[in-house]
């Protein structure tokens, strides 16, 4: 049974649609990628999951239907979400920050903690600064500690390379590889930058307008030419 | 001297308490709470009736006063602030509604005449050659004890956490699993609570009327915006800028002129720094 499973979902700002029947899956342990470009919807979809856009269709974690939930509800069940604009609590320190994601994961607090410190030791060390005044890719980290904070068995993660060095980039993306194989987390990324996601997923979805318009593991889009020419800037 | 200093910390102390309450709810719904003062005025008249007709304890008649409070706060959000949810204005001008009503009922109840409350601590002590009451030096001791505690409470719990991070990000908080509406109802009722308290000290400092809410909303209003948003020590220090700025004028000057300078402090600071002397820029 895969671990979140979603099948036909729409989603909807007011009248106007944002997604649509869009089937998307991945099992246990799994990392996969959504890749898109501008507008695509990558956003849209996770906060659709998270509960934080109206949605129809059928968002199944671990067997239960998610959708109509609230996004306590969604988080209590085993989503982590870092967001695309992080949505840091500006004035709180890293530690309060974090302890916020602990809400309601209160048990695992200490636990939890020790692992996001030894994640990003840089965290431990800057566990007192306010993230109104952090670097990017220090609020990426506070936003996936945060995130780790909630206990997850699933995690969501929206553009994480987003404005960082190729360093930083790198960093990243072995701390998701790590989640997912020490600890067994399933990573659910979007991405614009392909080349991240073909290093980093096993199974990728290309989103364009809202519509899943292909799939398939690293190798199978690779060798699609007009998929590669647009998205990994090869031509084979 | 030693007068206007001592009168201007207790003061200070009370006023800080007062306006608590008003920025919670300010910081964490966006709304200016225009019914605040008349749960100050519920208080009083709660304690007042409690404590002086019924003649109970009158750590009975400030228990009953507070549950009073908490009890309005709590209806409020459930009955107006939510069913209205994101149109400020409405909620504004329904609370505005809300507090004349209130008035109403008070009159109703009590009579239009003014009462004076006893002293909550009758007597009056000298403190480095000035003379206190032990009212409002009391007054002043559990204002303290009350943000003490709301600032512990506020950074040290998990409740308390939520609050500022719906303050802060409301999507945050809830892709922390936090529920926006549960924390709305508690700041709701917290602040309800703190209102009523308060209103207990400030009437036994000036006195009961079915007008009293008007006098404290001033100045929960110019503490909140001088001080800025979301701040329990901004709070603190405007609330000792306007209490000082109050008995100053009232010494010196003329006490009619009581709060025309905290009127002033508004616009000037309105018109220089809207987001208020220690306010955060709001993020975004
Ligand atoms: N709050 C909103 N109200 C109305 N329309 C919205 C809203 N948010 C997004 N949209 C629309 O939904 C579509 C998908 O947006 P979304 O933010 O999900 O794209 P994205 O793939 O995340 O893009 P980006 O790479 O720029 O982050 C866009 O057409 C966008 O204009
Ligand atoms: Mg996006």
């Amino acid at each position: 049974m895969p671990d979140i499973e979603i099948k036909k979902l729409c989603a909807f700002y007011g009248k106007a649609q944002a997604l649509s029947d869009l089937d998307l899956s991945a099992s246990e342990g799994e990392i996969i990628a959504i890749i898109g470009a501008n507008g695509a919807g990558k956003s849209t979809l996770l906060d659709g999951i998270m509960g934080l856009v109206t949605c129809t269709g059928s968002v199944r974690v671990g067997g239960d239907e998610m959708l109509g939930k609230s996004s306590s509800a969604t988080v209590a069940k085993g989503i982590g979400y870092a967001p695309e604009r992080f949505n840091l609590f500006p004035y709180m320190s890293v530690k309060a920050n974090l302890m916020v994601g602990a809400h309601t994961a209160r048990e695992d607090v200490q636990t939890n903690l020790e692992t996001v410190y030894r994640l990003f030791p840089r965290l431990a060390e800057r566990k007192n600064q306010e993230t109104a005044t952090q670097s990017g890719g220090e609020r990426q980290m506070v936003s996936l500690g945060r995130a780790l904070m909630t206990s997850p068995s699933i995690l969501l993660v929206d553009e994480p390379t987003i404005g960082l060095a190729p360093k930083v980039c790198l960093e990243i993306s072995e701390i998701l590889r790590r989640l997912s194989t020490e600890m067994g987390l399933t990573v659910v990324v979007t991405e614009q930058n392909a080349n991240f996601a073909l290093s980093l997923a096993e199974r990728i979805y290309v989103l364009e307008g809202g519509k899943i318009t292909s799939s398939g593991t690293a190798d199978e889009l690779t060798k699609d030419d007009a998929l590669a020419q647009s998205y990994f800037g090869t031509k084979h | 001297m030693t007068q206007i200093i001592i009168q201007g910390l207790l003061l200070s102390g009370l006023y800080a308490l007062i306006a608590m309450g008003f920025m919670l709810i300010f910081s964490i719904g966006r709304v200016l709470n225009l019914a605040y003062g008349a749960y100050l005025m519920v208080g009083g008249y709660v304690y007042f009736w409690v404590s002086q007709q019924l003649g109970l304890p009158q750590i009975i008649g400030i228990a009953a006063a507070t549950m009073m409070g908490v009890i309005m706060g709590l209806l409020k959000h459930r009955l107006i602030v939510k069913p209205l949810k994101g149109d400020h204005v409405a909620v504004e001008i329904s609370t505005l509604i809300l507090a004349v009503v209130m008035q109403a009922g008070v009159v109703l109840v009590f009579g239009d005449a003014s009462k004076i409350l006893l002293p909550i601590v009758p007597g009056v002590t000298q403190i480095e050659g000035a003379a206190v009451t032990y009212n409002i030096l009391v007054a002043a001791i559990i204002s303290w004890i009350i943000i003490i505690g709301l600032y512990v409470f506020v950074r040290n719990t998990y409740t308390g956490r939520a609050m500022q991070a719906v303050s802060m990000d409301e999507k945050g908080a809830a892709i922390s699993g936090i529920d926006p509406d549960r924390v709305n109802l508690i700041t709701w009722g917290i602040s309800g609570g703190l209102g009523a308290v308060g209103g207990v000290f400030f009437a036994s400092y000036t006195q009961l009327s079915p007008t009293m809410w008007v006098g404290p909303l001033i100045i929960s209003v110019a503490i909140v915006i001088v001080g800025g948003i979301g701040s329990i020590m901004g709070t603190l220090i405007v609330a000792h800028i306007i209490g000082f700025l109050e008995v100053i004028v009232v010494a010196k000057l003329a006490p009619e002129l009581r709060g025309v300078f905290t009127m002033l402090l508004i616009i000037f600071v309105l018109v220089l720094r809207p987001q208020g002397l220690f306010g955060r820029e709001e993020a975004h």
